[in-house]
């Protein structure tokens, strides 16, 4: 079952990175949400109550619901739905994806630890890769807040992998999620949106020199 | 005692958040920052003692808690001008109490001596140093500020996955905080590859603070559209709080196997600081962009002398004292001069000299601080890291270095005196904006004045203190 969340979660990473609508990016935020839960719920079974509701409500609530409803709030604000015409096509972007899966499985076994499952590191090297991918490749700013909340994701999937003997370091990691979530979404939404209707990165480009 | 700082420090910030008189903000700002001595004193008198087992007064600690408090009170001072009595309330309100919290913040992660509330309170920084950034609400202050918000959000996460490497290390090998004492205990026990990782991660996320390559275009940005007080506060005391996050973390690795790499990856990260610096500088048409280049410049020799070793941690202490002192004075300047020509861009400046003598003296003496031009005491600095990489032998870093210093003089200096002597290049009007008094002046010669002293005699506590905090470094 354990692998069957993986493997799905590493498909809502290819899907990610070769998708060209805003509210397919939204869904998919959300899908990763619940699958983050799932696979917290399976791993931290040693944690006490307390914890595992702080986990459960930050991936559930927050995560798949909370988060993606002002990422469709974002976009039906500003109107703008599809990546920028002149976008990394699809097709180098599912090649880049590829590449970097092998790229997370060989570092995986590479940096493979007796105390830490290699598939664990495998699909949180590649949730990182993924997101950063976004960030580099697209030119509208709502891309790369989604490039950003994937590579927080990458980031709580290291810190499960640590999470059973310091739960601090979760809770801490859920913390960030949540602050640094608010602030980005709060910013594109209350300023940027407002005063950038497009959304595109090119706009934000006045400071040079 | 931190307790009771903290507690004043968010009660003078809530109360901030609600006053509506320009004059009642200004008096509580004022309060806050003579708590800030306070503490100050306190910490001073109590080095070496831990408080909510979690902070610790250790002479590093000290040591940049006192240049804070320095800069920041005379960031309050200087701030004054930016405000009056027909600003709207909510401006100054956010103003001051996103100043308080930063100001705050800083304070505590300096003294903390665990990585995990060290990165708890870098991560704090960045929204209280995002609404300062914001404070003029510009389209080019909301640029600025989007990108500090986003480019330091992924700095700090990349930063905390160097956290959790470090953990993931430390598995099975006991223990169960990440106090860096702790760490420096087990580092050499663990695995190298994770020890890598983790610290690359951490200089990268913590270079948005640092200033350094390969995030430091957050910082330059930043400091381009914030009000002068705050660019100087960001310069120095941020700045300051992420050359120390990285130090803290490389001391207590330095006794593992990475201790070299560690070394080599300082010198890469400063010397294309240092080339970014040079090549930008050299088109530099922006004051205080211009500064925040530097910045960048000085931090590359920090990343240097670091690396470097022996008498290079000596110098790269020296080297972030100064600078604080200098680059804090320049900031303070520019934005006297920003007030009286209208402008801060370079080619509608010019016959400073003429406009705002004593605030043209200032600057000029400014820059030949900030260039390590003797009497300067950032000469010394520079000087005792070139002999570090003579004696590593290290001349390929030392011609390069040297002559990317050469770039930045000429491009520096040549904007400088163009500032000062020459017409506006793009027939600006010649008259001054607004009158600057000379009082306005006088903490950014006090802090020159002991830059240059510093250059003839640098005093025994502060040889004490640098050698404290370097004492148990390996040397080559």
């Amino acid at each position: 079952m354990f692998y069957l969340l993986i493997v799905l979660f590493a498909g809502t990473l290819v899907y990610i990175s070769t998708s060209e609508r805003f509210r397919s990016y939204a869904k998919l935020i959300a899908v990763q949400g619940v699958l983050l839960f799932a696979i917290a719920l399976m791993e931290l079974k040693t944690l006490d109550l307390g914890n595992l509701i702080f986990v459960s409500a930050e991936t559930l609530i927050f995560k798949s619901i909370v988060v993606p409803y002002f990422l469709f709030r974002i976009i039906n604000t500003t109107k703008v739905y599809k990546v920028h015409p002149k976008a990394f096509p699809s097709f180098y972007s599912l090649l880049f994806s590829m590449v970097g899966l092998i790229i997370s499985i060989i570092l995986s076994d590479v940096l493979k630890n007796p105390s830490l499952d290699a598939v664990f590191l495998m699909i949180a090297l590649f949730t990182l890769y993924t997101g950063v991918l976004l960030i580099i490749t697209h030119r509208r700013i709502f891309s790369h807040m989604i490039g950003f909340l994937v590579v927080e994701n990458a980031v709580f999937f290291f810190s499960l992998a640590v999470g059973s003997e310091m739960p601090m370091l979760i809770n801490i990691g859920i913390l960030l999620d949540i602050f640094v979530s608010v602030l980005i979404i709060g910013v594109l939404m209350n300023r940027i949106g407002t005063q950038f209707s497009d959304l595109e990165s090119n706009n934000l480009t006045s400071l040079k020199h | 005692m931190i307790a009771i700082y903290f507690v004043s420090a968010l009660i003078i910030a809530m109360t901030l958040l609600t006053v509506r008189r320009l004059a009642v903000a200004r008096w509580l700002m004022m309060l806050f920052v003579l708590i800030q001595w306070l503490f100050n004193g306190y910490v001073l008198m109590h080095t070496g003692e831990t408080d909510l087992t979690y902070f610790t007064y250790d002479p590093a600690g000290v040591l940049f808690l006192g240049l804070l408090t320095l800069v920041s009170t005379a960031a309050v001072i200087q701030g004054l001008p930016y405000f009056n009595h027909q600003t709207r309330s909510t401006h100054f309100r956010h103003f001051y109490a996103s100043l308080t919290g930063l100001i705050a913040f800083i304070t505590g992660a300096y003294l903390a001596n665990e990585i995990t509330l060290v990165w708890i309170l870098v991560e704090a920084t960045t929204l209280t140093a995002s609404v300062l950034i914001y404070s003029e609400r510009t389209t080019h202050a909301l640029e600025a500020t989007w990108k500090y918000i986003f480019i330091c959000s992924v700095g700090i996460a990349l930063a905390y996955m160097g956290i959790l490497f470090l953990s993931l290390s430390m598995k099975g090998t006991g223990m169960h905080g990440l106090s860096f004492a702790g760490l420096a205990k087990v580092a050499h026990t663990l695995d190298p590859v994770y020890l890598k990782i983790a610290f690359a991660f951490v200089l990268v996320g913590y270079s948005t603070k640092m200033e350094l390559f390969p995030m430091h275009t957050v910082g330059i940005d930043a400091n381009s559209v914030a009000l002068p007080p705050v660019g100087a506060l960001i310069s120095t005391g941020l700045v300051n709080l992420g050359f120390l996050s990285i130090f803290r973390v490389y001391k207590a690795l330095s006794g593992s196997p990475i201790f070299s790499w560690m070394n080599h990856v300082l010198i890469l990260a400063g010397i294309l600081s240092v080339l970014v610096a040079a090549g930008y500088m050299l088109k530099a048409k922006h004051t205080k962009r211009m500064l925040a280049y530097s910045t960048l410049e000085n931090m590359g020799l920090v990343a240097i002398a670091l690396g470097t070793g022996g008498i290079g941690y000596y110098a790269a202490f020296l080297l972030v004292i100064l600078h604080t002192l200098t680059k804090s004075s320049l900031f303070f300047q520019v934005g006297q001069m920003g007030r009286v020509l209208g402008t801060y861009k370079l080619d509608d400046s010019g016959f400073y000299l003429k406009l705002f003598p004593t605030g043209a003296i200032a600057l000029l003496f400014g820059m030949l601080a900030i260039l390590a031009i003797p009497p300067s005491g950032l000469f010394v600095s520079e000087f005792l890291i070139m002999k570090a990489l003579v004696a590593r032998n290290s001349w390929v870093v030392l011609i390069l270095t040297l002559i990317l210093l050469c770039c930045v003089i000429y491009a520096m200096s040549t904007r400088v005196l163009h500032l000062l002597f020459s017409h506006p290049r793009e027939g600006a009007d010649l008259h001054a904006q607004c009158r600057v008094g000379k009082w306005e002046t006088v903490s950014q010669f006090l802090f020159l004045l002991v830059v240059v002293g510093a250059c003839f005699y640098q005093p025994p506590f502060l040889q004490d203190i640098i050698n404290q905090i370097i004492a148990g470094l390996p040397n080559y």
